[in-house]
């Protein structure tokens, strides 16, 4: 049995150990926000964040982040409840297929929580590992430093950056 | 896709049909008039009654609820947007507040530039921007008539606005001042339809031409939207399919021994048909699928391609070419007599390599082989060459075949081929289960239908007075349309059996210039060589490599925007002009161009390059649309940095002007991967590349900062999803140029040591 807490919820899965996290969350928890991209680490789009740090999850395998807190883009936000990141890349009309974004909002969440004020320098090291095919790096840009602006002087950075996360009880 | 855009005598005149619902709504529906490309087997349609189809595109429920079918899919495009945008001009709502559903497969929603239900060429808002319109003027008209005949006042004493209709008359007492166009719904489809339907004039435009949102941008930024590869079904399960690395290979032998005792594995089994050709694993998860692939074994039949590589292939185009110049595609002048003449001939021969895709969604397909039917999701660019591909790979008849399409994650003209539909529908027949197919990267990269390579020659010739008197550009390449006119052909005539599709695939492939437009996909944009140069000759011989070839974004203005703007360079050297300035006097006949190209200029500040960089420009016209842009690129080391792109565009009158922007943005970084990275080597008949580390895509951190200009227009409305790719690889290499010198006979770019 694999132990996992994603978005505040812990679930027990029976589960071959070396499947990746990714098919773990979309196929057995039903979270479709992450994306299948190339299976290799190279393009992000199945980004999650583990224990707060983003990773690659299509090469993670589950047994290794075994009982272990892991936030999806449903975490971060929903329709309803959008955070400080997800408004920003409204704002700005960043997606166009749509497919990589929800690793582009997971890498920039993650590096707006450790960095909430970032450079363009700043920007291109956090997301160069996220490819975006359509090309919107533009507005990736600009709707983190918008995110960036919209979260300076904020009370409570965590609960800007992750509007969905069910708190443990 | 432009292998079909061209001679076509369209009809634009739609035919618009109301309604009641039992709920007490209305239904507007449209239908077209038939408009075939590839015609019945060579007998003329011409003449033929108008066939009517009702399936709606517009229904408004009566609790004010508002529906669009749209009949074009959205793969980042911005159709779902601009679509709805120019249904809510005219019907008066809030484009927020129409409810947008994807169409299933029927001719009422065909491409009528096309004739096939396809969603490619940059035509979307182009081939529909009366017919919506229309759409919408007709019904808000019908529903003011029913408020005017509830009050018993004039139609002129009332207005539509934002779902509602007001009441303008002066001192009436007697009713509510505005009814809901839910509410109205029901009396409005009592009446027919209006003869005479004005379309607004441009200064009333509310939403065309202003309107900035991106009506899908909630879903993307929440990962809700749901793309082909995120389709569940009860008890679904999960196929890989293994493929031969030479596409034409056949099977000899598989040996599935390891495989089929591995956890999760429940069947494999060979599929052997015209469209899908390999071994299938189906699974309880994709990863145990995916996981026992790699025990199987397969031995191949040797191919025809088995002795082809990216040498024998240009080895090919030289001779054919050199045998036979094929095609003249433009003649102007006498270019013979300015050869003979020329003071000076200057040379250049040109290779353009094969690219890939690389949709960040994989190819994947949901089918579900059922008693009576076979129901189909995919994210697909032609749901009705989906139907065909599912029809031809099963023993389902094409009627029993029902597709349902989805968001996409990119297209790029990948998706317009249908072979993971074919894959996964024969795969769920011999399964009998549903199933989900999806593509790893490796296969999705080395399985693709490429951009053609291409082998260009071109001259120009220069006279006695040091003037250039002629332009010469010979071309050879396969041409993509043989690789989906199988697909293509009976998807234009779903009433003909299947036994006949491939009496269709041949006609088709025959009538290609004749009663099908003619292919176009090495020389467009080179034929329309837009300079004034007194001779011009322009010949495509068609020289067919074997390798799978299909329609990439922007298709031949691809390669021939840099090819053509590269030696347009060239020639502006020879002449000791500005490059500028040299184009500018050469396309006097072109207000159009002009205007975009000084524009450019202009914003860039040609002539004064950011702070360590070189400029570089160029021009190309694609899909009815000019753009213009401007490089600035640093050089150092070896190493080249594209520091800005400044773009001009005119695309006509505008629908969505950030959507416009963001296309040019889009179609910029598109093209600049092509230009750093872009390439497929091919080695005895098989891909080199696997994935994203040796066939590399554009990150942020190499991203220009990119600024788009857009030119104010009454025209009509052209492309927008593809020109802003073509001219970008010319305008980086002319900025190099003009740094180092070197010129750039190939792509990618590759700086001298």
């Amino acid at each position: 049995m694999i132990k996992l807490t994603v978005n505040g919820i812990e679930h027990s899965l029976d589960v071959e150990a070396d499947t990746p996290l990714l098919w773990v969350v979309r196929d057995f928890l039903n979270l479709k926000g992450s994306k299948f991209g190339c299976g290799a680490g190279l393009c992000g789009a199945c980004t999650m964040h583990l224990n707060g740090s983003p990773i690659r999850t299509c090469i993670t395998p589950v047994s290794a982040v075994n009982g272990q807190a892991i936030t999806t883009i449903e975490g971060v936000g929903n329709p309803d409840k959008l955070s400080t990141v997800q408004q920003a890349w409204v704002k700005h009309n960043v997606p166009q297929c749509g497919y990589c974004q929800s690793g582009q909002i997971m890498s920039a969440t993650a590096l707006l929580a450790s960095n909430p004020q970032p450079s363009d320098q700043d920007i291109d090291n956090a997301m160069s590992g996220n490819i975006c095919r359509c090309g919107t790096y533009p507005r990736i840009k600009a709707a983190i430093h918008t995110a960036a602006n919209n979260l300076s002087g904020t009370a409570n950075l965590k609960n800007d950056l992750f509007t969905n996360i069910m708190e443990a009880k | 896709m432009t292998s079909l855009t061209s001679d076509i005598k369209q009809s634009r005149r739609s035919f618009l049909k109301a309604s009641a619902m039992g709920s007490g709504g209305l239904m507007m529906s449209i239908a077209l008039p038939g408009c075939a490309t590839l015609k019945n087997g060579g007998v003329s349609q011409e003449g033929e009654t108008e066939q009517w189809n009702s399936n709606a595109w517009l229904r408004i429920d009566s609790d004010n609820t508002i529906h669009f079918v749209l009949d074009r899919v959205e793969m980042g495009q911005g159709t779902y947007t601009g679509m709805t945008s120019l249904l809510a001009e005219e019907l008066e709502v809030d484009p927020e507040k129409v409810k947008v559903s994807f169409a299933g497969v029927d001719s009422v929603y065909r491409n009528t530039i096309y004739g096939i239900q396809i969603t490619g060429g940059s035509t979307s808002v182009a081939s529909s921007w009366t017919i919506v319109r229309e759409a919408g003027a007709a019904t808000r008209i019908m529903l003011v008539k029913a408020a005017a005949n509830t009050w018993g006042i004039k139609e002129s004493e009332c207005i539509a606005e934002n779902g509602v209709v007001i009441n303008k008359s002066n001192g009436h007492k007697l009713f509510d001042k505005q009814i809901t166009f839910g509410l109205l719904a029901s009396l409005a489809a009592t009446y027919s339809v209006p003869s005479d339907i004005p379309l607004k004039d441009k200064a009333d435009f509310k939403i065309i031409g202003k309107y900035n949102k991106r009506l899908d941008a909630l879903k993307k930024a929440t990962g809700t939207a749901d793309y082909g590869i995120d389709t569940e079904l009860p008890g679904m399960k999960y196929a890989v399919f293994t493929r031969a690395g030479r596409w034409d290979s056949q099977i000899k032998s598989f040996d599935a021994s390891k495989v089929k005792n591995m956890p999760g594995i429940e069947q494999v089994f060979a599929v052997n048909n015209a469209s899908a050709i390999g071994i299938a694993i189906v699974a309880k998860t994709y990863w145990q699928a995916r996981k026992a692939q790699r025990q199987l074994s397969v031995e191949w039949h040797e191919s025809e391609l088995n002795n082809v590589d990216d040498a024998s292939i240009f080895a090919q185009y030289k001779k054919d070419l050199a045998q036979d110049s094929g095609k003249n595609v433009r003649s102007e002048g006498d270019i013979d007599n300015a050869l003979e003449n020329a003071a000076e001939t200057i040379s250049a021969e040109y290779e353009m390599p094969f690219l890939a895709h690389s949709t960040l969604e994989p190819q994947n397909c949901v089918a579900w082989a059922k008693e009576d039917s076979l129901e189909i999701w995919v994210p697909t660019q032609s749901p009705d060459m989906a139907q065909v591909a599912a029809a031809k790979a099963t023993d389902y008849a094409l009627s029993d075949v029902k597709i349902n399409t989805t968001f996409i994650g990119g297209g790029f003209g990948r998706r317009i081929n249908q072979d993971f539909v074919a894959e996964a529908a024969a795969i769920s027949e011999i399964s009998q289960q549903p199933i989900k197919l999806i593509w790893s990267r490796e296969e999705d990269i080395q399985r693709d239908w490429y951009r053609p390579s291409s082998y260009h020659k071109l001259s120009a010739t220069i006279d006695k007075n040091g003037d250039i008197s002629g332009w010469n550009h010979q071309m050879a390449g396969s041409g993509v349309f043989d690789y989906f006119v199988a697909d293509a052909a009976p998807a234009q005539y779903p009433f003909m059996p299947k036994f006949m599709y491939g009496l269709l695939e041949s006609a088709g492939k025959m009538g290609e210039g004749i009663i099908a437009p003619a292919d176009g996909s090495i020389y467009e944009g080179a034929e329309a060589i837009p300079y004034d140069f007194a001779n011009i000759n322009v010949d495509y011989k068609k020289s067919d490599s074997g390798i799978l070839v299909g329609n990439w974004r922007s298709v031949g203005y691809s390669h021939n925007g840099f090819i053509t703007e590269s030696f347009v360079d060239q020639l502006s050297a020879q002449q000791k002009k500005d490059p500028y300035t040299f184009r500018y006097d050469l396309l006097k006949n072109h207000p159009r161009a002009q205007a975009v190209l000084k524009l450019a200029a202009d914003k860039a500040n040609w002539g004064t390059p950011l702070a360590g960089c070189t400029q570089g420009i160029a021009i190309h016209k694609s899909f009815g649309t000019w753009v213009a842009e401007v490089a600035d690129v640093e050089v150092v080391n070896n190493s080249l940095k594209v520091k800005r792109v400044v773009c001009a565009v005119d695309c006509g009158q505008v629908v969505n002007p950030d959507m416009v922007v963001a296309q040019m943005e889009g179609g910029i970084n598109f093209a600049l991967t092509a230009a750093l990275y872009g390439e497929i080597n091919i080695k005895n008949g098989i891909t080199q590349q696997t994935n994203f580390h040796d066939s590399q895509l554009l990150r942020i951190n190499e991203a220009p900062q990119i600024d788009v200009h857009i030119i104010e227009s009454d025209e009509s409305p052209t492309g927008v999803g593809e020109p802003g790719v073509p001219p970008l690889a010319a305008a980086v290499a002319n900025a190099i140029t003009a740094k180092t010198g070197q010129r750039f006979y190939k792509l990618p770019l590759k700086l001298d040591a």
